[in-house]
């Protein structure tokens, strides 16, 4: 049975009727299909669910066996099994009020709020590094960028409004074109990955690396 | 004459090689200082902030607005500012807000938003189910969205505390179209599937982004998918001016502006720094060729 | 609102150009994958650099650190390409002898494509006959949640001082962190750009950056198979048509008529 699971051409077969059976319903307006496609997809939201609570089980058998064999930063695993179960019964007792709460809004926030500031300081070496005039090109977006952060720094965008119709069509008409040729470019690229996929040239997302001739 | 080099290393090779931690450590003295001593710097409103203003004055008593917090908790320090003072002006018109949470992070900033705006609640007599409603983590990913656009019911049926909708002011909503407004306050992760289910179907949207995102989400509002957007903290701190309650993004301006500051003139020293070091280098070649 | 320049019945309203769109672009890639044909393709710098950087690791004898990103939307096409990249990055490693790290985590997603990650690599050195190198630890799940993630991230490269540094696939905001980190500790960082607002700060940060489509063409490009990078000219002409479009667009608008919109909307 697990032979017939694995195999190959199951899989393409269920990929390429997930695929028409979500993307036949998006052009063509017909109840019947628009409807199974919203169980579907319905059904493939709670797989995933399930899937997740499968893949922690398999995180917390993986750390059982490195801690029961104390193999180095064996600490950390079990430090890592305890918080899932402690999280666990936090969140079954309320997730609204209580030590779900505590640990998440006095621990975890403040943590993840810390590690994105990080950023600014890595955004600033980076840009001190990182920006030289090296040639025309350079300079040019060199002096545009300039011009941005001139309006983007609020107290000279008020005491120099002469800057704001530059800064806008640089921001409205420049960034936004290179941004939307990465958009179609990008949307480009994935439908026809897409495509590589249904037809089974891609097999990387199916777990298995190519074979040798 | 033979033999002479510029004396002594150069100046310039400082510029260019200096330890990256001064500037980290310039970047923190800059930002705390307007923080723990606050001082007042004017600020000036972009036409992207008057846009998002006329949209939320433009709502109507008893309009529905789906509020999706679509970011984790770091991005909702970057965008509190806009959040506050956006769904203050909700309240202020009394619509009908339903919260929904895209990310497991964001699951206690409908609290947070309400402890914060209880005055205003209080003030246009805000009761929960009738004028208001907190559904809790019910978007984990594009499929929860898609299916909600099609049939909202399928997809929610109870709140963030465990009751059933049945008798709240859902029971009007069964798709897309039964919203006046989707307000979007995002970090990227359903941003995407929001448009696809909601805003190419045609449910009014407006969104406040993180700064990173601003020049990705300008198309769509070239293209009238988003009816307004409000950038950043920056974005968040016009819209606290415009709306007269000042907030942690009006605090925060003068910190965003000296690090601004900052980021430019450490760019020019650079810049000094690599022609000057360039320079010297050429000079000491041509005299080693002599 | 403007009114469509032609409609199709039975077809939603709106979305009838976009489906003659897909519909040719899919006729064009089967056109292009059956066809036998041997396209040339330019060189993407960034893609080549990893059979450079996998070498630089295996002469310096220090790792090589490879991510497919946090998979925060799960499935999604970015972090496709990631794991195609990292099946061809396992493929060199295990030819060559390298300890090849991949960190994973950053999103609860990224639980359910770990499994994938750890076949592909303990696939990849099977097939070079090396099953014996793979080791599960060295595919440590950091966290589910993005910044412990990128914690975990940055001491692996601090500790671990690999020779190369290959982060492609979904990377949010966390990209800056490690891609700094890594050019500290003078590694050659491979990036790709999934978001157009990362791709400045990478592009400024890493040595080679894979820049918008060249990421999802990974996977073609790295083959070597001429049926699969056949498909990739059928991006090409995509691109052609939106630029022809975009032009002609701006003309006939300049001209005053608004067909190219009506055309738009259909």
């Amino acid at each position: 049975m697990s032979e017939i699971l694995k195999s190959r051409t199951l899989q393409m077969v269920v990929l390429v009727l997930s695929f028409l059976f979500v993307f036949v319903p998006y052009f063509i307006d017909v109840k019947v299909l628009t409807d199974f496609s919203t169980q579907l997809i319905t059904i493939a939201a709670i797989i995933s669910a399930f899937t997740l609570v499968l893949a922690v089980y398999s995180q917390f058998r993986r750390g059982y066996t490195f801690v029961h064999r104390r193999s180095r930063g064996w600490i950390f695993k079990a430090y890592m099994m305890t918080s899932i179960v402690l999280m666990l019964i936090f969140a079954v007792y309320s997730q609204t009020s209580g030590p779900y709460n505590w640990v998440m809004y006095a621990i975890i926030t403040p943590l993840s709020s810390v590690n994105y500031s990080i950023l600014v300081f890595y955004m600033a070496s980076t840009g001190a590094r990182a920006f030289r005039a090296r040639n025309g090109r350079a300079l040019l977006l060199l002096i545009t960028g300039f011009i941005v952060l001139f309006y983007q720094a609020p107290f000279t965008g008020a005491f120099f409004p002469q800057l704001t119709p530059y800064s806008l069509y640089i921001t409205s008409t420049l960034v936004s074109a290179a941004g939307r040729m990465f958009l179609i470019s990008v949307t480009v690229g994935a439908i026809v990955f897409g495509m590589r996929v249904l037809m089974g040239k891609e097999t990387s997302i199916l777990g298995a690396a190519k074979e040798e001739k | 004459m033979a033999n002479t080099k510029p004396a002594g290393k150069s100046g310039y090779r400082y510029l260019v090689e200096y330890d990256r931690r001064i500037i980290y450590l310039l970047i923190f003295i800059l930002v705390l200082a307007p923080l723990l001593q606050p001082f007042i710097l004017p600020i000036q409103v972009s036409p992207d902030t008057t846009t998002y203003y006329n949209v939320l004055n433009g709502l109507k008593k008893d309009d529905k607005v789906l509020v999706v917090f679509d970011t984790e908790f770091s991005g909702y320090m970057e965008i509190q500012s806009g959040i506050i003072a956006s769904i203050r002006m909700m309240f202020q018109h009394e619509v009908k807000v339903a919260i929904a949470v895209a990310h497991v992070e964001a699951t206690g900033i409908p609290q947070l938003v309400f402890d914060q705006l209880a005055s205003v609640m209080q003030e246009h007599n805000y009761v929960y189910g009738v004028n208001y409603i907190n559904l809790g983590y019910v978007f984990p990913n594009e499929a929860a969205v898609a299916a909600s656009a099609q049939d909202f019911h399928t997809v929610v049926r109870q709140d963030a505390y465990g009751k059933s909708i049945t008798g709240t002011f859902l029971d009007d909503v069964k798709d897309w179209s039964s919203w006046t407004l989707l307000s979007d306050y995002t970090t990227g992760i359903q941003s995407t599937a929001l448009i696809n289910h909601y805003g190419l179907k045609g449910t009014p949207m407006i969104a406040n982004v993180i700064g990173v995102m601003i020049s990705t989400s300008a198309p769509y509002v070239s293209s009238g998918i988003y009816k307004a957007l409000l950038g950043s903290m920056r974005g968040g701190a016009e819209l606290e001016y415009l709306t007269g309650y000042p907030g942690p993004g009006l605090t925060a301006m003068n910190s965003f502006t000296l690090g601004h500051y900052m980021l430019m003139i450490a760019i020019v020293l650079g810049n000094v720094g690599y022609f000057g070091y360039r320079s010297y280098q050429n000079k000491l070649k041509a005299q080693e060729v002599k | 609102m403007v009114n469509p320049l032609f409609q199709v019945p039975g077809i939603v309203s709106g979305r009838a150009l976009g489906l003659i769109f897909d519909v040719v672009l899919m006729l064009l890639v089967v056109y292009y994958m059956g066809g036998g044909k041997n396209i040339k393709i330019r060189r993407v710098p960034g893609l080549d650099a990893i059979e450079e950087a996998v070498g630089r690791a295996a002469e310096m004898g220090k790792p090589v650190v490879a991510s497919f990103g946090i998979a925060g939307s799960g499935f999604d096409y970015w972090t496709m390409a990631g794991l195609a990249i990292l099946a061809h990055v396992a493929k060199l490693s295990a030819k060559t002898g390298t300890r090849l790290i991949v960190p994973t985590g950053g999103s609860d997603q990224s639980l359910i494509v770990r499994p994938v990650a750890e076949e592909i690599v303990r696939n990849a050195y099977l097939i070079e006959g090396r099953p014996e190198a793979f080791s599960d630890n060295d595919l440590p799940f950091l966290s589910g949640q993005q910044y412990a993630y990128t914690g975990g991230y940055i001491g692996i490269l601090q500790r671990m001082r690999p020779a190369s540094v290959i982060m492609t696939g979904s990377h949010a905001s966390e990209a800056m962190n490690i891609a700094e980190t890594s050019n500290m500790i003078g590694a050659i960082t491979i990036t790709a750009g999934s978001y157009v607002s990362n791709t400045a700060s990478l592009a400024c940060a890493s040595d080679y950056i894979l820049i918008g489509e060249e990421a999802p063409a990974a996977g073609a490009y790295l083959s070597q198979d001429p049926t699969q990078r056949a498909s990739i000219r059928a991006q090409d002409i995509y691109k052609a048509i939106s630029i022809i479009m975009i032009i002609g667009g701006l003309i006939i608008l300049a001209a005053g008529s608004d067909v190219v919109i009506r055309l738009l909307v259909s």
